[in-house]
């Protein structure tokens, strides 16, 4: 019990450091440099252009569904690798098959919804 | 191919839920009806499947249980309960759902989603080990996080969707943590080897940090005090039908889970979660009950009435007699049959008055919308009457029965004081179960006549006859459930 404890030490060193070390820098700096209240202080980008608009404008969501797709469909194949090493020598040839079919013939079906429903097209 | 065959419910379920998905999105959106239908009958052939299983669990007059896919899944005569509670639930679900769901472009998806949920609950009732538990918990929760937030255009919805997606997550979260300290402890993530190994978890406090990591973990599910934050914002912003399918359903998939993992893998650690729940199960039902009383909005009070019988529930654990363990098996099914009926019967009145535009359109679900229900719809305003008893626990109702077996069972063991609380509690609930029913019988009504869209009639009957049925006979639940309970022990 105490070995588990004892492997915690780092941590619990990292965590004091971690903890402490934030509070002294502001501490620092704020003794150290020297501030300045000038109406420029307070622009969004201080030497930069002036922002114009409002940044709570809406996204397009396509991008978004692009990628879940792409998800879906990486994992498919990330789940054949696996698949594909125990495949042979383990007399489970025909069960693997039927299993691997039953898997992307689901995906299938989440293919043929996201093409019904036009989740490919892309909408202007 | 012997294992498939005692899925066969499950795979019936997930079958008719991809066939929907599939169907809906060539169907013309007058046609989409029928997908309500085909949910419907999906999940009655799910039920019958079910019903036929425990056939195949009885030798000679004994129920077995069979360990299937490696040790992964469990069938025996708990998980088949509990599979017997959520199937009943989707059914009344997909009744009422047929009318919800009327008109709507978004059909396919919303019977899909609840018909996953259902699977991923009925996964969770038979899973036999802790990775199986959560990819199921998983499911189930991720599928009814989208149909709380069905209504895109109800900032409520969304609000509902949004907080039950970020509590559910954390929750998620503590309770996979949890399972990691049980698994660094114990090396293993099955449910019977972890209890062959629980030495292990006794001898450092890591199994304590389990308990309580797990304890959080599930009371987010089983809407337990304190664990309870996002429960009454999500059953009262969600859509009747899903509020109804989450607070029926889904809490009761917590505490499957919960008599899996802390009564069967965690026996060893049982007087400290024991003490847990004891605290948790007498807060969560005073709390419950006390801030029930002030609510106004009939669902947000159902939601409150919910967290309380949770507190019944989980006096199962604190009292952890094989006699208190069936009656927390046979509330779980009484409360889903009064607690559905009562979210759908809350719908149906939410639904006149969105389609009349008359009374309080900002909370559909206002008491004051119920000003004489009886004589308004009479089948909504009974069928109300009678879940609200239930729920408060009068004869011969479903409700009366199951707290009859957990109150007693609690004084069996000893612990008098606990069952005193809880008929305090009982009593209590009363009052605003009461306020209810005078509001629909004795007020006057605001309007005509409407009568009931057939499918929220039909699902209503369905929850009164199962209401009924388990306060009028009840032998058939309580040698089922003490069945379950022998699990186990």
């Amino acid at each position: 019990m105490t070995g588990i404890i004892d492997s915690y030490i780092p941590v619990a060193i990292f965590l004091a450091v971690g903890l402490i070390m934030p509070p002294v820098t502001m501490f620092l700096v704020k003794q150290l440099s020297p501030r300045s209240r000038a109406a420029n202080k307070y622009t969004t980008y201080e030497s930069g252009s002036i922002p114009t608009g409002t940044a709570r404008i809406q996204f397009n969501v396509e991008y978004y569904l692009y990628a879940i797709a792409f998800v879906l469909f990486d994992i498919e194949v990330l789940f054949l690798y696996p698949w594909a090493t125990v495949y042979k020598g383990h007399g489970i040839t025909t069960i693997a098959v039927v299993e691997m079919l039953v898997f992307v013939f689901i995906l299938l079906f989440g293919y043929l919804y996201l093409w019904k429903k036009e989740a490919l097209t892309w909408v202007k | 191919m012997d294992e498939l065959m005692y899925l066969a419910p499950e795979i019936v379920v997930v079958a008719t839920g991809l066939a929907i998905l599939l169907a809906g999105i060539f169907l013309s959106p007058q046609s989409k009806n029928l997908l309500g239908y085909l949910a419907t009958l999906g999940v009655l052939a799910a039920l019958f499947l079910t019903v036929k299983s425990f056939e195949l669990l009885t030798m000679q007059g004994f129920m077995v249980g069979y360990s299937i896919f490696s040790d992964t899944l469990n069938i025996d005569a708990l998980s088949q309960f509990f599979k017997l509670i959520f199937l009943v639930v989707a059914l009344i679900v997909a009744i009422a759902a047929i009318k919800y769901n009327e008109n709507s472009d978004h059909t396919e998806e919303f019977y899909a989603l609840m018909l996953f949920a259902t699977f991923g609950m009925m996964i969770v009732a038979s899973a036999n080990d802790l990775i199986v538990l959560f990819c199921a918990f998983e499911l189930a929760s991720l599928a009814t996080y989208g149909l709380a937030a069905f209504e895109k255009q109800n900032p409520r919805s969304l609000e509902a969707g949004m907080k039950y997606f970020v509590f559910g997550s954390v929750s998620a979260a503590l309770m996979l943590f949890g399972m990691t300290f049980v698994y660094g402890a114990t090396g293993t993530t099955s449910i019977p080897q972890i209890a062959a190994n629980s030495g292990l978890l006794t001898s450092s406090p890591i199994g304590l940090v389990a308990v309580v990591l797990l304890i959080a973990g599930f009371g987010f599910k089983m809407a337990l005090v304190p664990f309870h934050m996002w429960a009454p914002d999500t059953y009262q912003g969600a859509p009747s039908v899903v509020s109804s399918l989450l607070a029926a359903g889904s809490k009761k998939m917590g505490f499957v889970a919960a008599f899996r993992i802390f009564i069967v893998a965690l026996a060893a650690l049982q007087p400290d979660w024991q003490f847990a729940f004891t605290i948790l199960a007498v807060v969560t039902m005073t709390f419950g009950n006390l801030v029930a009383v002030s609510q106004t909005s009939v669902k947000r009070m159902l939601a409150y009435s919910s967290l309380a019988q949770a507190g019944y529930i989980a006096m199962a654990f604190a009292v952890m007699s094989p006699l208190a363990l069936t009656g927390g098996i046979m509330y779980a099914l009484a409360h889903a049959f009064m607690k559905a009926g009562a979210f759908i019967a809350a719908g149906v009145v939410v639904w006149m008055v969105t389609s009349e535009k008359r009374g309080n359109l900002k909370i559909p679900d206002h008491l004051d919308n119920f000003k004489g229900l009886g004589k308004r719809m009479p089948l909504t305003a009974f069928s109300m009457m009678i879940f609200v008893f239930a729920l408060a626990g009068i004869p011969p109702t479903a409700g009366f029965m199951a707290k009859f077996v957990l109150f007693s069972s609690t004084i069996a063991a000893g612990m008098t004081w606990l069952a005193i609380i809880a008929i305090l509690n009982s009593a209590l609930s009363l009052f605003y179960y009461a306020r209810l029913v005078r509001y629909m019988y004795v007020l006057p009504p605001e309007g005509g006549k409407v009568s009931e869209p057939f499918p929220y009639a039909i699902a209503l009957l369905v929850a009164v006859a199962g209401v009924l049925a388990m306060g009028i006979w009840p032998e058939p639940f309580v040698e089922l459930a003490t069945n379950a309970a022998m699990v186990l022990f």
